[in-house]
């Protein structure tokens, strides 16, 4: 515990000791407040439905950038080494490495809260609907770090694992659109529950179905068990 | 407290480590000496835990690397080839990091890292990023992470590379220091820090292990042949055949001086026998003329030189 505790407070050490973390948010909150105001002042609807459905999009795109050093930035540095060398067991460092970057988006997250100020102070939003869209937001971004993690672990170029990563939670974003083309109700059935974007909106409308937090939750573990096996099996 | 039991490592069907077996005891340091890709950072390695076996077994302070790793990785320091620093972070959390992964107790890491950078003379880099530092720090750093949780075991793998003379000196008592009550591994290619600081010597080349045995011990066993090396005129065919005429020489090598010509540069390998140079110096003397004559104990690089050059022949 103590060893998966130093992981990732050395973990968080790094995100803000070097630009990315910073680059990161910085898009992330530019990009946010501009969907807000666009679609708040524009369309003139009290509701962040619209905002959330854009962040979530937006996610997408930035995590890669997040979780491309995880990895292979111990490769590169030859600090895996270290990690492998030191009485820390595969899992202690793929978990504290993933609550490390669980932090930043949470805080990321936390930081968008500035646009339900003027939202409550002018407007009438549904309080449980905004919770819900939020929780839906961080469990998405949980299932992405974790993917993006594992592809990290996988090269020791971090420039490779951005790019495997992209595609793949876009995939996992779009796979969605799919559906209309299947016959076979089981293939739409699952091509649905595959959705990142669909199980998102129902979040997005206040809906919080268990299955949709088993979901990600289930993407989460098993991106993270991939890493640990990876890792234990590269010795 | 090492203890590697015929060790054999494949990279597929390659075989890097040929059946290695050793051992270095608490109080020790051994040094294990090889040229560049003789397989001692890959020995290491398995040591550390870094990489396993494919055969045999190694252990360290009793775990078997195998099966115990855990425990093992506790009592070990290791520095790699290449020292495993996080560039962004400043020395003093680095540092605090690896006594927080070792099980340093919380209250005594304080204490724990004050007692390493003191050792590895870094107090006045403690507040720098470890990007900032020169190659000597960065070597220092690392030795400093390794020296944290005061190990059982210490591997380092060329630990004064990159280091000027001074802080050479200084890391080979900090070493020096620690293996009063320990069991050190230090592998490097420097010959001269071998005879100073180690008490045994492995010498390992092409993945097999070729000797071991005290610095002296390798020295008395090679001193039954010494070499005596001429530089003559005169027709070579005739002075090989009139050497090895002498009683007490095994063997002549005649090739034309490097430098100037004429010249014969001639060495042979002789038994160890007292005044057994005059007699040469007299038997070429007489006939031809002789300009120089030296007659070597071996040094230890000529033993470790002798002995990688033979595995060179039969491998």
């Amino acid at each position: 515990m103590n060893g998966m505790l130093a992981v990732y407070q050395k973990e968080l050490a790094t995100y803000f000791r070097s630009p990315i973390a910073y680059f990161v948010i910085a898009v992330f909150l530019l990009g946010t407040g501009y969907f807000f105001v666009y679609n708040i002042f524009l369309t003139g609807i009290g509701t962040m439905d619209q905002t959330l459905q854009n962040m979530g999009i937006l996610l997408v795109t930035l995590i890669p950038v997040l979780t491309m050093r995880l990895f292979s930035g111990e490769y590169t540095g030859r600090t895996m080494e270290l990690l492998g060398t030191l009485p820390l067991r595969p899992w202690q460092v793929v978990l504290g490495k993933y609550l490390g970057a669980v932090t930043m988006l949470v805080l990321m997250t936390a930081a968008t809260g500035i646009n339900l100020i003027p939202l409550f102070l002018y407007g009438n939003p549904e309080t449980t609907t905004i919770f819900s869209g939020y929780l839906g937001f961080l469990l998405l971004g949980m299932a992405c770090l974790a993917i993006g993690q594992f592809f990290s672990a996988l090269t020791q170029n971090q420039i490779v694992a951005a790019l495997i990563t992209v595609p793949v939670l876009l995939g996992f974003w779009f796979v969605g659109h799919l559906q209309s083309f299947q016959g076979s109700e089981f293939l739409r059935a699952l091509l649905g529950y595959l959705s990142f974007s669909i199980q998102f909106g129902d979040f997005i409308r206040g809906l919080i179905r268990s299955e949709a937090v088993f979901f990600y939750l289930i993407v989460s573990a098993i991106a993270l068990t991939l890493n640990t096996s990876y890792l234990q099996w590269r010795r | 407290m090492i203890a590697l039991e015929s060790v054999s490592k494949r990279y597929g069907s390659k075989t890097i480590i040929h059946d290695v077996s050793f051992s270095v005891e608490k109080g020790e340091i051994v040094g294990f000496l090889g040229p560049n890709g003789a397989g001692k950072t890959t020995t290491m390695r398995m040591i550390a835990g870094f990489t396993t076996a494919s055969s045999g077994r190694v252990s360290v302070a009793g775990c078997d690397m195998a099966t115990q790793n855990d425990q093992a990785a506790r009592k070990i320091g290791y520095l790699p080839e290449h020292p495993p620093l996080y560039d962004v972070l400043d020395v003093s959390a680095y540092l605090r990091f690896v006594a927080k992964v070792k099980g340093v107790p919380r209250a005594s890491i304080a204490s724990d890292l004050d007692r390493v950078i003191h050792a590895c003379k870094l107090e006045a880099v403690v507040k720098r990023e470890i990007y900032k530092l020169s190659k000597g720090y960065r070597q220092r750093v690392g030795l400093a992470q390794a020296l944290l949780g005061k190990p059982e075991v210490l591997l380092l793998d060329e630990p004064t590379a990159g280091l000027d003379p001074g802080q050479i000196h200084e890391t080979r008592e900090v070493i020096r220091a620690f293996g009063v009550d320990h069991a050190v591994l230090l592998s490097t290619h420097i010959l001269p820090e071998v005879t100073l600081i180690c008490r045994r010597v492995a010498i390992i080349n092409h993945g097999r292990l070729l000797a071991i045995d005290s610095p002296a011990g390798l020295q008395r066993a090679s001193e039954q042949t010494n070499q005596v090396s001429l530089l003559a005129t005169g027709p070579s065919d005739a002075i090989r055949e009139a050497l090895l005429a002498v009683d007490g020489v095994q063997s002549v090598n005649v090739a034309p001086s490097a430098g100037a010509n004429q010249l014969l540069s001639i060495e042979c390998q002789v038994e160890n026998r007292d005044g057994i140079e005059s007699v040469i110096a007299r038997v070429v003397a007489a006939r031809w003329s002789l300009h120089r004559l030296e007659r070597q104990q071996p040094t230890l690089e000529n033993i470790f030189l002798r002995y990688i050059s033979e595995n060179r022949e039969t491998a």
